[in-house]
């Protein structure tokens, strides 16, 4: 009986043997391999034995089924075949006559169960990366629910745009006593206050030693309440904000403006 | 900053040895915990070399401050960040060059996070998915991003936070120590409040109890040794399919002397008339 062989990298996740029954291969939970993947249509492909072939068909998915690296819609499958949908893999294994009795012993060379856990080289992940991308949008929004984000079934999604190009954060002081009037805003985290460690020094009787802290992040700058809670554009924060271009914020007493320079 | 500690590793119900490490170098106030990984006892060398070498550099450099670095400091990370991103390289390296050295060891490799306390300022240096948490005034955060292809996938808009939960890659990861000559290293920074509780674990915790129930049970307990007691019990009691760690600090309030109190007061009636949501 053939089977298909669901694979991830090197790992063996599934086994499913092709009966009278056709095999379903989709995201939703009622598929006969399921793959959990957003780049995977809810039902994806299905696989059967028509006379003595076994034939894939493509059930209009949105991100395409390939053979061998080439997109298909409907094919003739035979040993060996790779079939790619998402990051994932099918192999097929015709299981003929000949190679029956081998099976079992080639079987114990088991691929490393998931269970366990494995890591990726540099090679490898920017592949699988590179390939996941090719196959999904990148958004930082979740995609509408019924199904992946993007509406065109052939042609790849374009890889992310190059980040913006660095502009240093700066923060202008509006209004309050400070060491000085113009900060860059250049390390991992930037503390407001009174206390040695700040950078944004504040003067006077009162302050606090720490009134707020700014963390620069991969994804923004972010200011988060210390000794106080600032407010940004009016409203106090509840926990780390991320500040915007042109944003006010006070905190002990000191107003400052957050701006992007280049 | 007075600083209250409780570790705890443990076996879980699964697995047959125990490859977690953590080590505690209270009087620098650093804690370093790692997960490793490969088959016979190998995993515990990794992650054992790991902590150790890591603690050796940074007090190493606390000693003689001209110890050189393994990476050129980054300009936007204080010296003891910079240590401790470069104390985390030297354990790749370490770690690398013995499984070269051992052929038996080959595929060895391990988690690592380790924090570093220094007055108010926290620095985090890791590679992998141990995490580090922080549990401030009720609210409970992941500081760390997880080097795994699941939070990657959801990093970049492929994956939603519940589907990475469920998925059967999530042992996959993206870096580790010990896979590679070199290998890229988080480091940050953060202000410490008191009151505040780190919470440093390997994935046997993340994975087998809930971030609400590790709140709560910070919550819940004075004594951080105790707290780190019931962790493990509750990942165990929920299957304790890994072998699980933690290493929980938590930052003590300072007693109020007199004068601060008076501050306090003069203070808060200056600060309600300059914030809009008085009155």
């Amino acid at each position: 009986m053939p089977k298909l062989i669901l694979k991830f990298e090197a790992a063996v996740l599934k086994e499913v043997t092709v009966g009278p029954r056709p095999v379903s291969i989709g995201r939703a939970p009622d598929n006969d391999i399921q793959i959990d993947n957003l780049a995977v249509s809810s039902h994806h492909a299905r696989v059967f034995a028509e006379e003595s072939r076994l034939v894939l068909e493509d059930l209009n998915s949105l991100n395409g089924t390939f053979v061998n690296n080439q997109k298909v819609q409907r094919v003739n499958l035979k040993q060996g075949d790779q079939i790619l949908i998402g990051k994932h893999h099918v192999v097929i294994d015709m299981g003929g006559a000949a190679e029956a009795p081998a099976l079992p012993d080639a079987k114990k060379v088991a691929a490393p169960k998931v269970e366990e856990t494995m890591v990726l080289d540099t090679k490898k992940r920017k592949e699988l990366l590179q390939q996941a991308l090719g196959a999904a949008p990148v958004a930082a929004a979740p995609a509408p629910s019924g199904g992946p984000a993007g509406h065109d079934k052939t042609q790849p999604v374009p890889p992310a745009a190059p980040p913006p190009r660095a502009r240093v954060a700066t923060l202008v002081i509006m209004d309050g006593n400070t060491d000085q009037r113009e900060y860059l805003l250049s390390s991992k985290l930037t503390v407001i206050g009174k206390s040695d460690m700040a950078t944004i020094k504040l003067k006077g009787w009162f302050k606090p030693k720490v009134a707020a802290q700014i963390n620069k992040r991969d994804d923004g700058y972010f200011i988060g309440p210390a000794d106080k809670v600032p407010t940004v554009n009016g409203q106090l924060i509840h926990g780390p904000t991320k500040l915007n271009e042109g944003d006010m914020i006070v905190v002990a007493g000191v107003k400052m403006n957050f701006v992007f320079k280049d | 900053m007075r600083i209250q500690v409780g570790a705890r590793t443990d076996l879980g119900r699964v697995r047959s040895n125990n490859e977690d490490s953590f080590k505690l170098v209270p009087e620098l106030d650093l804690f370093i915990l790692s997960d490793g990984m490969g088959g016979e006892a190998h995993g515990e060398v990794a992650s054992h070399l790991a902590v150790e070498s890591i603690a050796a550099h940074c007090q190493e450099s606390g000693q003689k401050p001209d110890v050189p670095y393994l990476v050129s400091p980054r300009q936007d990370l204080n010296e003891k960040t910079n240590r401790l991103a470069s104390a985390v390289q030297l354990a790749n390296k370490m770690i690398y060059e013995s499984a070269q050295k051992h052929p038996a060891q080959r595929g060895m490799g391990a988690t690592v996070v380790a924090i570093w306390i220094n007055d108010q300022r926290l620095s985090v240096a890791h590679v992998g998915d141990s995490r580090v948490y922080l549990l401030r005034s009720g609210e409970f955060q992941q500081v760390t991003d997880d080097h795994s292809l699941v939070a990657e996938q959801v990093r970049r808009g492929i994956l939603t936070k519940e589907q990475a939960e469920s998925s059967d890659m999530q042992s996959v990861l993206i870096r580790a120590l010990g896979i590679e000559p070199e290998v890229q290293v988080d480091a940050d920074e953060h202000l410490l409040m008191e009151g505040d509780v780190l919470v440093l674990c390997s994935d046997g915790l993340s994975r087998m109890v809930s971030d609400i129930e590790i709140a709560s049970t910070l919550l819940s307990h004075n004594g951080m040794q105790s707290a780190a007691d019931r962790l493990i019990e509750l990942a165990n009691e929920y299957g304790g399919e890994d072998n699980v760690s933690v290493v929980l600090v938590r930052v003590e309030p300072r007693p109020e002397g007199l004068l601060a109190r008076v501050w306090r007061w003069l203070n808060e009636p200056l600060q309600t008339t300059t914030s809009p949501g008085g009155n």
